[in-house]
C-alpha cells in the first residue's frame, strides 16, 4: 500500500522561544538545558522566589540537600538567554504548536509573548492525612514534612532522643515509593539519635524504587519495628496508645508512643486545573497533567508541543523529574530546531468554501490543533497529528487528510471488495497504530487469516466515516469490522471513541435496511498481537458464514 | 543544530538501546547498534497486551513502535550476533567486535524465532544437527547462525551500555520445582503463552488455566539470595495477567501469593481496587509446592487470619520472577571498566544523573543500571541519549 501523505511539502517559519512553567527544581534545570540548546527560555514562577517549596529535601527523595541547586540558580540567573518572572502566572494562551500567544501576569499588568513550545514543570503539594487516622495535629502528632524539618535541624533532633516514635504509612492511602522514601529517610535519621524506639505502621511497603529494599533492611537492622497491617491499627486518644490484633501471636500489641508521624498525600499543584484549561490539555488520574496513556510517556501532552514534566505529570521524585527533563530537552531540539519546518501541506486541508464555522473540528480535535483567525477554521500542520478525526465529524465534510481523502477512502473501499472466491468479503478498516500493524504480523507469521479479508489501512480509528462503513455494505461486503486501539491506548485520545460511537449509529442504520447486526463488529487489539488479530478476523468469517453472503450483492 | 560525523556505538538492541539509537538519529548521528542475539527488540519485544476492555499501560506495544523505528532508519546500523570483544580509547573509543557466542537454550527443531515482524531475519538456525533432522519444518526464509556477526573494527565518539537484564532464574529457588513440573511456569513463558495462544493455557495439556496462582518476588527481595532490591515489574505484571485472564473468562479464579504489593500504572489505587475484588491476595509467599493428579499443583501457606496452615490445589502457579543484573555484567564492567555497584547493575554518577557514569563518553540505558519498566526504561534511554548529544557538543 502505498501512502501519498507528505508529498506536498512546504517551509514555515516557526517560533522559537520556549515557556517555562514552574520555578521549582525541576523548572530551573529545564529553563538551563533548553537555554543551553540556545533557545530564549521565558521562566515563569507563582512564587517570590525560584526554587520550589521549603524542605524539599525529603520531598524529591534526597537524602541531603541538592548540591548542585545554588550553581543551578546562578547559572540561570547570569544566563542571558533566560528571561525570569516571579510572582507571575499564565493567563492566557492562545494558538498552537510552534505559534503560542501566551499572556503572563505579572506586577500588575499582563505581558505577551509567542513562543514555540511550553514546558509545564510545576511543583507537588502535600496534604496531611491525620483525618484519615482520625488524629488531629498536635504536639504529640506531627505530619511527615513536620518531622522533616525537625530532623532537619540539629538542635531539634536531639529532642527526640530516648522517644518512642511512631509512623503510619499506607493505611490512610494506597501508598507509593515516594512516600515511603520519605518514611524510610526519617526512620533513619531517627536512628541516629540516641535511644530512640521506631516503630513503623504499613499497609503494603511500597519499594519500588531504586535503593529502597535496602533502607528497609537498614533500618530493621538498626532496630526499627514494622507491623504490616491490613487495616488501620486502632488509636486511643489522639495517639495516647496504638494497637492491633496479631492473628499469628495471637495477642494484643500496644504501644504508647510519644511521637506519631501521619503520612503525607502528594498531590499536583493546584494551579495544574487553570493551566491545563488555559493550555487546552488533557487531565489525567490524581489531577496530573497527562493521560495515562502509553504513547504519551514520558513527557508528551495531548498537544504537540506543549511538554510535562516531573510531578506536572506524575507522582515524582528529582531523579525522574530530571530525567523527564533531559528528554523535555531533545523534544524542544526536535520540534524547534532551527525555527525553519517542513511541513505537509495537505496533513489536513479545510475547503474554506464548504466550511460554515460551526466550531465541530475545534471542539473535537483532540491535539488542539485547530484554532481561529479572520473568519475561518485554521489547522497548523506542525500540531496536526494527521488522524482525521476532525474531517469525519465536520459536518460539512470540509476537512481533508493527506493520503486519507474521501474520494481515495471511497475508491479503496469499491476496488476492496471486488475480489473473493466464494468466500465472505470481509473489509477490515485497520487503525495504523494496532490493528494494521498486527493484521501485517499475522501474515507474516502465516497465522490464519480469512480469503475475502481485506484491509484498509486508516491514520487512526476516528478516520473511519459512517459512510465508508455503509458504502462497504452497498459494495457489497459481507462483513465490516472496525479494528481500532484499546481505550485508554489511542494516540489522539478519543479516536476509538469515535469509531465506536459511528458503528453504533451504524447499527441502527443497519437495523433499519434490514441487515444483519452481525455483519458489523467493532474491535479493539494492540500492534503486537498478530495471534490476536487472527482470531479476531476468524472469528468473524465465522459468524458470515452462518449468516450467510450478503444480500446486497 | 546538527552535527556531522559522530557516531555512536550502542550495546544491546532492547527497548533502551533501540530507543538511544533512535534519539541520537535523530540527531543526526550515525549509530552502530550492536546486539548479542540475532534478533532486536530484547526482552520487551516478548511481552504480549495486556488489554482488557482497556488497555493496561504495560507499553509492549510500544516497543514494537520503536523497533519499526530503528529497522527504518538509514543511520543506525545493527549488527546482529555480534558483541565487543575489545574496547580502547586514543581520543575516540576503537572498538574490535566479533561473532558472539549466542547458544539459545531451546529451539523449534534447531531454529529460533524473532517475536516482532520487524525483525530480520525472522527464523535463524542455530542447530544445524537438529535442524536436518526435519528441514521441511523450518520456514523457509530461515538463515544460519553461523552466516550472521560481525568482526573488525569501529571507531566511536561514545559508548551507550543498553545491555539490559536477566530474568531470575526459577530453578534456584528449588522447592518451586520450576522445569521439573509442567504447571509450573515464570512470568516470562506466561508472556509467550498468551502472545501464542491469545489466553492462559497451561503447558500440559493446553486446556484453558481456571485456577491460577501467582507467586511474587521470586527472586527478587530476597535476603538469603542476597538481592536487595524490589524488580518493580513483577506486582504490574502479575496484576495485569490475572486481570486479563480473568477479563477473558469470569470462571478464573486467580490468587496472588505476596509480601508488599506494588504500584501499577497512573491510576494504581483504582486498579488495585479493582484487582481486590476480582481476585484474591495471601499475604504470604508459600515455599513448597507439589504435584498432584492431572498435573496440577499443591501449595502450602499460612492464613494471615488466624495462623494456621493450609494446602489448596492450582491448576497453574506461576513464579513472578524478577530483573537481574545481565549475564554479561562483569565482562562489560571489566571491558569498559565502570563499576558495577552492590547489587551487580551498572553505577551512574549520582541520583540525578544515572547515565552518565565516571568514565567520559560511556553512558548507561536502561535495565543495565537497575530494573525499570519499559516507560521507565524509555525515559532513561532518552536521557541518555541526551547526555550523549551534550557530551558530543552537538548543538
Amino acid at each position: 500500500m502505498t501512502d501519498m501523505i507528505n508529498t506536498d511539502m512546504k517551509e514555515i517559519n516557526i517560533a522559537t522561544d520556549v515557556l517555562v512553567l514552574g520555578g521549582g527544581l525541576a523548572g530551573i534545570k529545564a529553563a538551563s538545558e533548553i537555554a543551553g540548546s540556545g533557545y530564549k527560555v521565558i521562566l515563569v514562577d507563582k512564587n517570590t522566589e525560584l526554587g520550589g517549596q521549603k524542605g524539599s529535601g525529603s520531598f524529591i527523595g534526597l537524602q541531603e540537600d541538592f548540591k548542585g541547586l545554588q550553581d543551578l540558580r546562578n547559572q540561570i540567573n547570569a544566563d542571558s538567554n533566560i528571561e525570569i518572572f516571579t510572582n507571575t502566572s499564565l493567563v492566557n494562551a492562545m494558538g498552537a504548536t510552534g505559534d503560542y500567544t501566551v499572556s503572563l501576569s505579572t506586577e500588575g499588568k499582563t505581558v505577551q509573548y509567542n513562543v514555540g513550545a511550553v514546558v509545564v514543570a510545576t511543583d507537588c503539594c502535600v496534604q496531611a492525612l491525620n483525618e484519615k487516622y482520625g488524629l488531629s495535629l498536635a504536639d504529640n502528632v506531627l505530619t511527615q514534612s513536620q518531622m522533616d524539618e525537625l530532623l532537619s535541624s540539629e538542635a531539634n533532633k536531639e529532642k527526640l532522643a530516648n522517644k518512642t516514635i511512631a509512623f503510619l504509612v499506607g493505611l490512610g492511602q494506597e501508598g507509593n515509593p515516594l512516600v515511603m522514601e520519605r518514611v524510610l529517610n526519617s526512620v533513619l535519621a531517627v536512628q541516629t539519635i540516641g535511644e530512640c524506639d521506631t516503630y513503623i505502621y504499613a499497609g503494603d511497603l511500597k519499594v519500588a524504587s531504586n535503593g529502597l529494599e535496602r533502607m528497609y533492611k537498614e533500618s530493621r537492622e538498626k532496630g526499627a519495628v514494622y507491623f504490616k497491617l491490613t487495616e488501620q491499627p486502632e488509636i486511643v486518644e489522639n495517639g495516647k496508645t496504638i494497637s492491633f490484633f496479631d492473628s499469628v501471636a495471637r495477642r494484643n500489641i500496644e504501644i504508647s508512643p510519644d511521637i506519631i508521624v501521619v503520612e503525607e498525600e502528594i498531590l499536583g499543584d493546584n494551579l495544574n486545573g487553570e493551566i491545563a484549561e488555559m493550555l487546552r490539555m488533557d487531565v489525567g488520574p490524581s489531577g496530573f497533567l497527562q493521560k495515562d496513556n502509553v504513547h504519551l510517556f514520558p513527557v508528551k501532552s495531548n498537544r504537540e508541543g506543549i511538554f510535562v514534566a516531573g510531578s506536572t505529570r506524575n507522582l515524582s521524585g528529582l531523579p525522574s523529574a530530571f530525567t523527564d527533563v533531559e528528554n523535555i530537552a531533545l523534544e524542544v531540539k526536535n520540534l524547534l530546531g532551527n525555527g525553519k519546518k517542513i511541513v505537509p501541506g495537505n496533513k489536513a486541508v479545510i475547503d474554506e468554501e464548504k466550511c460554515v464555522i460551526c466550531l465541530t473540528c475545534y471542539r473535537c480535535c483532540p491535539h488542539g490543533a485547530i484554532y481561529w483567525g479572520d473568519k475561518k477554521a485554521i489547522i497548523s500542520p506542525v500540531a496536526c497529528q494527521g488522524c482525521g478525526i476532525c474531517a469525519s465529524e465536520c459536518p460539512m465534510d470540509a476537512i481533508q487528510i493527506g493520503g486519507f481523502t474521501d474520494d481515495e477512502m471511497v475508491e479503496k473501499v469499491k476496488t476492496g471488495i471486488t475480489s473473493a472466491n466464494g468466500t465472505p468479503r470481509i473489509l477490515a478498516f485497520c487503525c495504523q497504530n494496532s490493528a494494521f500493524e498486527a493484521g501485517e504480523m499475522a501474515d507474516i507469521f502465516k497465522m490464519p487469516l480469512p480469503d475475502g479479508l481485506q484491509i484498509i489501512k486508516v491514520p487512526c480509528a476516528g478516520k473511519i466515516d459512517l459512510d465508508y462503513i455503509l458504502n462497504a455494505f452497498v459494495a457489497g461486503a459481507d462483513g465490516v469490522m472496525v479494528m481500532a486501539c484499546h481505550p485508554g491506548n489511542c494516540k489522539s485520545e478519543a479516536g476509538n471513541t469515535y469509531a465506536q460511537w459511528r458503528v453504533n449509529d451504524a447499527y441502527r442504520m443497519l437495523e433499519e435496511v434490514g441487515l444483519e447486526k452481525d455483519r458489523l463488529c467493532f474491535v479493539c487489539t494492540a500492534s503486537n498481537m498478530g495471534s490476536g488479530f487472527s482470531d479476531l478476523v476468524v472469528d468473524m468469517e465465522k459468524r458470515i458464514n452462518e449468516l450467510g453472503l450478503s444480500p446486497l450483492k | 543544530m546538527s552535527i556531522e560525523n559522530k557516531k555512536v556505538m550502542v550495546i544491546g538492541g532492547g527497548i533502551a538501546g533501540l530507543t538511544s539509537a533512535w534519539e541520537l538519529s535523530r540527531f543526526n548521528i550515525d549509530v552502530e547498534l550492536i546486539e548479542k542475539t540475532p534478533f532486536l527488540g530484547g526482552y520487551a519485544i516478548r511481552y504480549c497486551c495486556k488489554a482488557t476492555d482497556e488497555c493496561r499501560q504495560c507499553g509492549a506495544c510500544t516497543v514494537e513502535e520503536m523497533l519499526k523505528n530503528v529497522v527504518n532508519e538509514p543511520k543506525i546500523n545493527v549488527h546482529l550476533a555480534t558483541e565487543v570483544d575489545k574496547i580502547s580509547n586514543n581520543g575516540k573509543f576503537v572498538v574490535e567486535l566479533k561473532k558472539s557466542s549466542y547458544k539459545p537454550a531451546q529451539t523449534k527443531q534447531g531454529v529460533v524465532s524473532g517475536y516482532s515482524k520487524n525483525n530480520s531475519p525472522l527464523h535463524v538456525i542455530v542447530d544445524k544437527e537438529s535442524y536436518n533432522k526435519n528441514p521441511d519444518a523450518c520456514p523457509e526464509d530461515a538463515v544460519e547462525l553461523d552466516t550472521m556477526g560481525f568482526s573488525g573494527k569501529l571507531d566511536v565518539d561514545a559508548v551507550i551500555l543498553a545491555s539490559g537484564f536477566q530474568p531470575f532464574d526459577a530453578e534456584k529457588k528449588g522447592t518451586y520445582g520450576y522445569n521439573k513440573f509442567t504447571n509450573i511456569v515464570t512470568g516470562m513463558d506466561l508472556e509467550s503463552i498468551m502472545r501464542e495462544h491469545g489466553t492462559v493455557v497451561r503447558p500440559s495439556d493446553g486446556k484453558v488455566a481456571q485456577k491460577i496462582a501467582f507467586i511474587q518476588c521470586v527472586g527478587s527481595r530476597d535476603e538469603r539470595l542476597g538481592n536487595l532490591w524490589c524488580s518493580q515489574v513483577c506486582c504490574p505484571y502479575a496484576l495485569r495477567m490475572a486481570e486479563k485472564s480473568k477479563y477473558q473468562n469470569t470462571d478464573v479464579e486467580a490468587t496472588v501469593f505476596y509480601m508488599d504489593i506494588q504500584n501499577a500504572g497512573k491510576d494504581y489505587a483504582g486498579f488495585y481496587e479493582k484487582c481486590k475484588k476480582d481476585f484474591r491476595f495471601i499475604r504470604n509467599i508459600p515455599v513448597d509446592v507439589f504435584p498432584i493428579e492431572n498435573d496440577s499443583l499443591s501449595m502450602r501457606y499460612m492464613n494471615e487470619e488466624d495462623g494456621l496452615c493450609i494446602n489448596e490445589e492450582f491448576d497453574l502457579v506461576v513464579l513472578s520472577v524478577g530483573i537481574m543484573p545481565g549475564p554479561d555484567n562483569s565482562k562489560l564492567s571489566d571491558l569498559l571498566k565502570v563499576a558495577l555497584n552492590e547489587d551487580g547493575f551498572f553505577a551512574g554518577i549520582d541520583k540525578l544523573n544515572s547515565t552518565s557514569t565516571l568514565k567520559d563518553g560511556i553512558f548507561l540505558a536502561g535495565t543495565v543500571a537497575g530494573p525499570k519498566s519499559i516507560a521507565v526504561s524509555r525515559a532513561h534511554a532518552g536521557q541518555a541519549a541526551g547526555e550523549v548529544i551534550k557530551y558530543l557538543g552537538v548543538s
